[in-house]
Parts: C-alpha cells; structure tokens; sequence
C-alpha cells in the first residue's frame, strides 16, 4: 500500500519523460528509449566503451493544483538509482518556457552495474516544514546498461554450450545432464543452460519451428519441464535470502525475485497478500515446520508458469491422432 | 471594347433592352435617331459616341460607368422559383442518386465542402478561410426568413412531393412537421473568402453551371492539385437539407455581366411530383426570371442588393471573393448531433480531422486553410466562433508537417520531439497513350516519422496525403518489429510534398487515378488499368512496401539477436513485470486502505482503516500492523495502542474477526507514540494486514 502521510500530497501523478540521451557527447538513437517500456537501451552494438551519459529530462506537474493548494518552494528533482551497487545521484529541473519542467542528468557509467532507475521526486514545503517529499513519478525509468533494445520486461538468460568443453569449469561436471537452471552464477538474472551434447539432437528440436508432429510433441514437452525446473529453482532461490522488517517480516526482494515472487505468490498461497504470504513462506522455511508440505505448492505453480498441463494435453492428442491415422 | 472586359458593346445593349422590355425602335425613338443606328451598334458594326452612351444610360437608368464596365442594369424584376417541367417522356426521378452516394452526416459535408473551398484557392499567396455558421431561427426571425425565401411558393410543392411513397419523401414529411410544430428551423452557412467563387456563364460550362446546374460535373479550375475528380462532393450541400434547398451568394474573382458581387441564386432538389395538372421533374431554382428570348421562364440568378442578401441570411463578411452557401433546415443525418452544441462539435472536429494539414503553415508559407465554426439563434452568438487549430487536434502531426515545412527535419531520430524524414520512391507508370513507353517516371514522395506520446491514440500509422494536403487513408505499416517506437506518420506525394516538377505532377494524377470515388486508397481502378501501362497496380504495391520498410528502418530496432535460446522455451520463461499475474492474484486477497489520519497532541497516529475482503467462506482472522515507511531495508515496526472496530468485525486479543461472506469492514486505531522510532511527522505509516497466527484463513 502507499504510506499514509501526516501532510497532503500532489493527488495527481507526475510525467517524467527521457527526452534524449547522449553518450559521450553522441546522441543515442532514438529508438533505444521507448516511452511505453519507460526504458533506455544503453548499449550499442558496435560501440566500445564509455563513460557517460546525459539524460535529457522533461517532466509534466500538474502546475495548477500546486500553485492552489499547501505546498510552497516547490523542487523538482530527477533521482538516479541503483540497488546494487548503492548509488543515488539527484539533479534539479527547472521550469521552462512551455510550462514543463527540464533538465538533465548524468549518468556515470563506473557507478553503475546493470540497470540504474530514474525517478522524479517533487519537494516541497508543506505547513511550515520544508523539504517534505510531496509527488513522485509513477513507474520509473529503467536505464539498461547491457541491452540494446529497450525491455523492460527480463528474460531469463538461455545459454547453449557443450558442458564437456564449457567455458564456465563447473559446468563439465554436469556433461551427463541435457539442461542446468543456475541462479546464483550472475546476481543480476538466473541462466537456464542448455547442453549441446548431452542428448544428441535435443537442442537443434528445440531450436526449430517446424518439422514432424513427434517433433513438435517432443518440444513442448522438454520445453515445459526446463522451464518447470527453472521456475522452482528460481522461486528457492529468491525466498532463501530475504530482508526482513522489525517484525520479522520479510520485505519484497528487488530485481529478478520481485517478478519472480509476485508470479509465482498468488499460486503458492492463493488468497494472501503478498507480504502475507511472503512472511508465511519465510516463516516454514526457517523453522521448517510446513516447509516440505509447501514443496506441493511451489510444484503446482511451477508447473502452471510452464503450462505443463496444456503442453502435455497437446503431446497427448498428438500421439493418439498419430496412432488412429496408422493402418 | 473597353480594356477590362471581354464583353462588346452590343451584346451588352441587346441583354438591357430586354431586361428593360424595350425593342431597339423604342430606344432609337427615345433618342431621336434611326432604328439602323440602334441596328448597328447592336450588331457590333459601331458603337455609339460618348455622348450618345450616356444618353442612352440615362434612359436605362444607369450611368456612363456601367456601360464602360459592361455592368447590366439591375432591373427590379421579381424573384420566382421556377420548376423544370416533367419530362415528355414520362420518366420520373423519385431523388438525386448522387446525394445517395454519400453518408450525409455533417462530416462528410465539412469534408466535401471545405475541399471545393481549398480546391478553389484566389490567391495562392494567401489561405483560403472557410466559415461555419449554424443559426437556429425561431419566431419573427423565421418567419422574416420564410418570407425573403418565397417560401409559399415553394410549400404546395414540398406538400406534394412530401405525399409521395418514396424515400425522398419522407423525410421531406418529418421535416415539414418539424417545422410547423416546432416553429423554429436551423441554418447552416458555408462561406469561404479568397476562393474563386462562381464564375462563369449562367448556362454555359464553368464553375457556376458545374455547382447550381449540372450534377456529377466535376470543373476543378485548379486543375491537378485539386482533390476531388468525380463532382459528387457539392451534393453534401443538399443532401445535408432537410428540405433539399441551398441558397447561393458568391462574389467573384472574374467579373460577369460587369459584376463580382452577390450573385445569388438558390436551388431545391424534389423527387417528381405534381401540383396542380402540371407535373415537375425535380429541380426548382430561384431567381430573376431569365429575359433572354429562349429562357423566358427559367430562374436565373440575379444581382442583389445588400437588404437581400441580409433578408436572406446570405450576407458575406467582406467582399473578397468566395461562396456562401445556405443549408436551409440543416440536420446531421447519422443522429449523432442534433443541438447546436453537438453540431458545432462535430463540425470542429471533422475540420480538424480532414484538413488539419493544410492548416499548418511553416515559418516560409503561411496555412492553405483556416477554418472556424460558430453557432448562433436569431441572430445572437450561442457558441462561440471556434478556429480550427491543428496543432492542438493533431499535435504530433502538426509539428511533423510543419517540421517538414521549415526543412528542420533529422536522418535519425534521437529526441521524442524530432520529426526524421525519409524519401521513398514511387515508380509512375508510363500511359498507354505514350508511344514508345518512355512517359512515367521517378517520384520522391516525403516520409515524415515523429514518436507518439504516450497517451496518443491511434498511433503506429502512415497517413497518406497528396494534393493540397489531402488526407486519402491512415494505414499501419506491415511487419512493425515488436517493441518499436510508437510513432505518427506522414506520407506526402504528389503536390503535397510542397515541390514542382514534372514527376510531382505525373504522381499525382497518377495516384488519382488509383482512388475510388471516396477517394480513401490507392489501388486497383477501372481508371488505371485503363489509362496506365501494365504493372501500375505493382508500383503502387512497391510503392507501399517501401513506405513500410522505411518506417521500419526509422522506428525499428534491431531483430532479436540469435543465440537467445529457444523461443518456445524463452516464452515460458518471461519475467512479466506489469503483467496480469499482479492485478489477477490482487483480486484475491483483503485489499487495505487508510481513510483518514491525523497525528494528535500525543504525536500517536490515529488512523480510520476500510478492509476489502474477498469472497470467503470461513471467518477471517487478520492482525493488522502498522510500520513506518522506509526507502530501503527493514521495516520499524509501532506499536497500536488501541484498536477500534467499527463496521461488520470484532475486536479479539488485538485480532479483528470478520464473519464470512462480509466483503468491506473498517476499524481505528491509535498507535502508541513511545514505539515510534521517529515522530509520526517525519514517516509515512503503512498498515500490513497479516492472518493471525493460529486462525484460520
């Protein structure tokens, strides 16, 4: 829920819009930033390194409203962060001619890991106290420092390698296996790795769009079951190192756990608040009371997540319309 | 012959006498000379002295400068409608099949009309302006209206025509019932000024016979820009009247007769009735009854003098040449608007919606058109005069176009303000009628892309235009990569790009010819395959294609890259940030809501907290705890100091218990300010609802 505050705040939302970004003095093509993904592509394909980014900013209050109601020295600052490596960089705009609010800020590229977020915070004094955080922008802006296309959903990584010769040492241990889920090996997004010469042929069925009906069947089915496999080792993952408020409550992770969490939640424990549920799952897997009864659960949502019962049903089909065509 | 007109002396003569209803001996009388000497002039053999002519404008009752101006006598002959005879051969027009041709809802009029106006520019230097007035008239008002119009000449025939079985008529009924019980009548004026208005003979081709005689007449002056090609559009007028009559004032650009200024005729379409013993085709005009020898009967229009023009609602702003037409008992025909208001809104934003890119004018060229739309009753304002403003109907649009205008137009796109340009080639197609197949050639139309806001609707289309600006379609460009760049787009060809040259005018008329009579697509005509060497349909095809990959290269980004996985296992595997999985699981669960809050003296928070429940069978047993709003990390927990409940839940050991079944609870609650960690000032409070322990949910 919103925090309820001791004094009033602008009701309506505030527009933050990226206008242009320039990098190192270039400016980047437009089509990296995408107003309705409210995200920023940094990287580009092509371009070595760099240093830094200048984010153009424009912004939209609601100029009416403020000028009518409490507030007074009304600021307007564009927030840049980034959970993981800890920074917060701010940058005032200024009113412009045509009523919005502009400016710019920069964005350093050595203080920044992955995917810094860029927010507008409207300060403002209210009843005598000054500087009271009194508007905010919506969603954020996700500034992308690995991607070229502007995402804002993730996906979760895919590798295909030949575990015997892997790069990665410790995967040679699983050349037996035909896929590995690893959600620890890069803290930014879990990697689903697919072996090349575990089961000859497997990865190139996978890979296709086309061919046989068995083909197809045999697709789906392997396709569901890595992606059952990743779900759960994502869902343990993302439980298993939880902060946790005053009370023990644990607090909604960031990053990849938070999409993960709130997917997968609501099948886990149908009914419960998210925080509710969340405290629940926390609670039966630290006192391990209830912990293996849940294991049910994170199955079940897995498996929805996969569509593990439609892809099945399709195999199903499949395979008898295939044995009433034959003589 | 005097240096302004083309008229001789004689004809000019010949028609005053006969308006006079004098014969050349009379006149020869008059002035003590021969008959042969009246003769001659009239034939053209002499022309008489100066002193002569102003004897003779002395007797017509004009002066000396009419005759050099050739400016006929108004004579005060009275004002008739007259009514086309049935046709000796018996046939029988129940209604006008081009008025059927159309939706007669005042968008189209707005669309058909004001392209005439813009079709007919005067002055290229200037834009053409078109005026809407909606007026309702009631009372003396209307019944001053009936009166200048000659209505009760005109009544016996609608009553007739009204009788009638036909579509035509019955409409015709509703109307006249309208206006007998509710006694009031609504008008609608189009004006335009500095257009060149009707020019031209009373019966002879031009722009007048093309608009008040002919039907499916189509005489553009200004030839290859203009939009229309089939002369359907000037039946929006009528079919936009209840009673199928349009009164006409225009002031020319070239004089006739001697004269510019309100010419004024009117014109009612009826099906074939009979009145009397007599039966009528259709038509009935209103005007002078025509003088000349072989037209004695037929209405024609007259000059008139201002109280007319002003009696007849007819009155223009200033004398710079254009049209007014007067829909008499204007209505929208799809329903849609029926109040002043609703009409004038409409009106708006169908002028907008047409024509907002030749409203736009660059830092160079000012707009091709203004437009503006008011509405009054009895002569008193009700809405106010209302310009058109592109920039605020079409914003993105608007600022494309006139980006494009003051060439401030990018390669790429790099700001979501920037407009990008791109050329696209169009391949005319020789015509068959070229000898040796060498005619055609290469066009570069104008694509000009800008990125859409976020809340604009539609987005991710090519609007076409060619002409003067002249919107043909809206299409959205095929194979558009996922995740692209929402965008407005522009396509300009033909004159619309804004240059000359002979490819400008061959793809032009050969983009006209590949538009039906709705002039909304480029394709497959009976007019192509007849006119333009096989494979015009396939450079129209390529012409398209490459639009789109043009707009796919400007807003586009690159195709997935490979090595990305399996698709089929990249799906499953999707993080969905926004995705329904949130608000679907949300409809599940108790939903809290802090009502109201205040910080007492104390410093405690006391809060009025609404729960909503979803569908439960068993009784809900929920701790609610209050906590202090961090940015990051844990969570300071406070302490209640007392929980009230209010509206369907009890109070049990610091739990609330609610029955089953109950959807909305609410309680209070003070916090206990020694477990703040800070002053209740300098937090936000957040209250989790949690199953307490040992109930069951």
């Amino acid at each position: 829920m919103r925090p309820f505050l001791s004094y009033p705040r602008i009701p309506d939302t505030v527009e933050l819009e990226i206008v242009s970004v320039s990098v190192d003095g270039r400016d980047l093509p437009y089509s990296q930033i995408s107003r309705t993904e409210k995200t920023v592509a940094l990287h580009q394909t092509g371009r070595g390194d760099w240093d830094l980014a200048t984010l153009h900013l424009k912004a939209v209050l609601p100029d009416q409203e403020i000028a009518d109601g409490p507030w007074s020295d009304v600021v307007c600052l564009a927030v840049l962060s980034e959970n993981s490596t800890n920074v917060r960089s701010t940058a005032r705009l200024a009113k412009g001619r045509d009523g919005t609010w502009q400016g710019k800020i920069e964005l350093v590229r050595g203080r920044h890991l992955r995917r810094a977020v860029l927010s507008l915070a409207v300060v403002g004094e209210v009843n005598g106290v000054p500087g009271r955080a009194i508007g905010k922008s919506e969603a954020p802006w996700y500034l992308d420092l690995k991607e070229s296309t502007p995402r804002r959903q993730r996906e979760i990584k895919i590798v295909e390698a030949d575990f015997r010769e892997a790069s990665e040492e410790w995967l040679r241990g699983f050349k037996d296996s035909a896929w590995v889920v690893a959600t620890v090996e890069d803290p930014e997004i879990p990697i689903v790795y697919l072996n090349t010469s575990g089961v000859e042929g497997l990865v190139e069925v996978l890979n296709g769009t086309s061919g046989s009906a068995a083909e197809k069947v045999l697709r789906d089915t392997t396709t569901s079951q890595i992606a059952q496999d990743a779900w759960i080792a994502m869902f343990h993952t993302a439980v298993s190192n939880l902060d946790q408020d005053d009370d023990g409550t644990p607090i909604m992770p960031t990053g990849w756990q938070e999409p993960v969490l709130k997917m997968m939640l609501p099948d886990v424990l149908p009914g419960r608040q998210l925080t509710d549920a969340l405290r629940e799952i926390n609670e039966c897997r630290t006192s391990g009371a209830g912990w293996a009864e849940l294991q049910t659960n994170i199955q079940f949502a897995a498996g929805k997540r996969s569509q593990i019962a439609k892809k099945l049903t399709g195999a199903v089909r499949t395979v008898d319309r295939e044995e009433r065509s034959e003589p | 012959m005097s240096p302004q007109q083309g008229e001789k002396f004689g004809s000019w003569l010949a028609r005053q006498l006969r308006r006079a209803g004098m014969n050349q001996a009379e006149l020869a009388d008059e002035l003590e000379m021969t008959r042969a000497a009246v003769s001659a002039w009239i034939n053209d053999r002499a022309e008489p002295r100066p002193e002569t002519q102003r004897r003779i404008a002395a007797i017509l009752g004009t002066d000396s400068a009419s005759i050099y101006n050739r400016t006929d006598v108004a004579p005060d002959l009275p004002l008739q409608w007259h009514h086309r005879s049935a046709y000796k051969d018996g046939g029988r027009e129940y209604g006008n099949a081009a008025a059927f041709a159309f939706n007669a809802d005042l968008s189209a009029l707005a669309r058909e009309a004001t392209q005439n106006s813009l079709d007919e520019r005067y002055d290229e230097r200037k834009p053409v302006r078109v005026r809407y007035t909606l007026e309702e008239l009631t009372g003396e008002h209307l019944d001053q209206f009936l009166a200048a119009l000659h209505w009760d000449e005109l009544r016996e025939h609608y009553d007739e025509a009204a009788l009638l079985e036909q579509k035509v008529s019955r409409s015709l009924k509703a109307a006249l019932r309208d206006l007998d019980e509710n006694k009031s009548l609504i008008l609608l004026r189009v004006d335009d000024y500095n257009a060149a208005g009707l020019t031209g003979d009373e019966y002879g081709d031009g722009r007048y016979t093309a608009v008040v005689r002919r039907q499916l007449d189509s005489r553009k002056e200004s030839g290859a820009k203009a939009g229309g090609s089939y002369g359907l559009g000037k039946v929006t007028l009528w079919a936009t009247s209840r009673f199928n009559l349009v009164l006409i004032n225009s002031t020319l650009s070239e004089s006739y007769e001697g004269r510019t200024e309100r010419r004024v005729v009117g014109r009612v379409d009826l099906p074939w009735r009979k009145v009397g013993n007599e039966a009528y085709a259709g038509p009935a005009w209103f005007g002078q009854a025509d003088t000349e020898p072989n037209r004695q009967q037929v209405s024609r229009s007259w000059w008139a003098d201002e109280q007319t023009v002003r009696d007849l609602h007819l009155d223009r702003l200033s004398d710079e040449p254009g049209t007014s037409f007067l829909i008499v008992g204007a209505h929208d025909a799809s329903g849609t608007a029926e109040s002043l208001k609703d009409m004038h809104e409409k009106l708006v934003i169908a002028l907008a919606e047409g024509f907002w890119a030749a409203m736009v004018g660059g830092n160079d060229g000012g707009p091709l058109l203004e437009a503006s739309v008011v509405a009054m009753r009895n002569g008193r304002v009700v809405v106010d005069e209302k310009r058109v403003d592109p920039h605020t109907s079409h914003p993105a649009l608007s600022r494309a176009f006139k980006a494009y205008l003051d060439r401030d137009t990018v390669e790429e796109l790099t700001t979501s303000t920037q407009v990008a340009r791109a050329d696209v080639t169009l391949v005319v197609p020789p015509r068959k009628s070229d000898k040796r197949k060498q005619g055609g050639g290469h066009h570069r139309a104008v694509l000009l892309v800008t990125p859409a806001g976020e809340d604009d609707d539609p987005v991710n289309q090519v609007v076409y235009m060619r002409g003067n600006r002249m919107t043909v379609m809206s299409k959205r460009p095929r194979e558009l990569p996922l995740g692209a760049t929402r965008f407005h787009a522009v396509l300009l060809a033909g004159y619309a790009t804004e240059q000359t040259g002979a490819d400008v005018e061959l793809a032009e008329e050969f983009l006209r010819a590949s538009e039906p009579p709705e002039h909304n697509d480029w394709k497959h005509t009976e007019e192509l395959t007849s006119v333009y060497a096989r494979g015009a349909l396939s450079r129209l095809r390529e012409f398209r294609v490459e639009i789109d990959k043009a707009v796919r290269q400007l807003v586009g980004r690159r195709t997935t890259v490979r090595g990305e996985g399996p698709a089929a296992l990249r799906e499953l595997l999707k993080l969905d940030v926004f995705g329904p999985a949130g608000s679907r699981s949300r409809r599940n669960v108790p939903l809290v809501e802090i009502t109201r809050g205040d910080l007492d003296d104390t410093g405690a928070w006391n809060v009025w907290v609404d729960l909503k429940l979803p569908e439960s069978d068993s009784t809900w047993r929920l701790t609610p705890i209050a906590k202090f709003d961090v940015r990051s990390g844990g969570r300071p927990v406070v302490a209640w100091k007392e929980i009230v409940p209010r509206d369907n839940c009890r109070e049990e050991d610091g739990n609330l218990v609610i029955e089953a079944g109950v959807r909305l609870a609410s309680f209070s609650g003070i916090t206990d300010p020694s477990s703040h960690p800070v002053h209740g000032n300098l937090a936000g409070l957040i209250i989790d609802i949690q199953k307490s322990r040992g109930g069951a949910l």
